[in-house]
């Protein structure tokens, strides 16, 4: 297992910094043309959400990425300070209704239609940890 | 992101091109399309197709635009979505929300029916 990890503030002058990123590193990986653009949308989207929800887009707090690669899948890992679990939060109904004509609320929509699993627990430590898994084809 | 703005007859073409990441650059976005109100131009066509990137930020403040023309009785039209904004348009049903063409001298005629 080939595993890296990043640690940045909760800011968003980083995100592009982190989408080229991911990008490169899920090519080394093996993710091949224009998908390594649907995977850098899946992951910062998930990592917007660390700096803003478990964050509070304070830029002393960091978000922790974790990519490994496993046997036919790469695994990320996005660990923020927080506690929160939007998928517990009442009324999550992204793009339903009149929130198809908010100005928010779509990202983990995004994600989870763009990964093949996007999940959400508390990490041993108790922190909110979303988890992504990314198929090689 | 670039924002470059061109008066095509009465049709404010909206051109984006390069990363739609978030940051100050959605704030001026954001603020093109008030000015377009602002300024009487209610019929607005924006035109994706420069843009390399763009996430649920992005869709958010063009959401926001087409809601500040709507209350103005004006209205936003989409032109030239990559294949990926086309799907993250699916994604979030936007799609039903929003007139979608890849031909320009279409989408302008479309304001005119």
């Amino acid at each position: 297992m080939e595993a890296v990890e990043l640690r940045i503030p909760s800011s968003e002058s980083f995100l592009e910094a982190v989408q080229v990123f991911v990008e490169k590193i899920g090519a080394s990986f093996g993710v091949r043309g224009d998908e390594t653009t649907s995977l850098s949308i899946a992951v910062l989207e998930l990592v917007k959400n660390a700096m803003e929800h478990g964050n509070d887009m304070d830029p002393d707090k960091h978000v922790t990425i974790t990519i490994s690669r496993q046997p036919g899948r790469i695994d990320f890992q996005i660990v923020d300070t927080g506690t929160w679990q939007p998928e517990k939060e009442p009324g999550y109904e992204p793009g339903e209704g009149e929130k198809l004509f908010s100005s928010r609320g779509r990202g983990v929509l995004i994600a989870r239609n763009l990964a093949r699993w996007v999940e959400f627990d508390l990490d041993p430590n108790g922190k909110t940890r979303a988890k992504l898994v990314w198929p090689l084809v | 992101m670039k924002i470059h703005e061109e008066m095509k007859g009465d049709v404010l073409k909206i051109r984006l091109s390069g990363k739609v990441i978030g940051g100050p650059e959605l704030v001026e976005l954001k603020e093109t399309f008030q000015n377009a109100v602002n300024h009487d131009r209610l019929k607005v066509l924006l035109d994706l197709g420069g843009v390399t990137w763009m996430d649920s930020s992005g869709l958010g403040v063009i959401v926001s635009g087409h809601t500040t023309l709507s209350r103005a009785d004006g209205e936003m039209k989409i032109l030239n979505a990559t294949k990926k904004i086309h799907e993250l348009f699916i994604i979030t049903k936007l799609i039903t929300v929003f007139d979608t063409y890849t031909d320009e001298e279409e989408a302008l005629q479309s304001f005119e029916e």
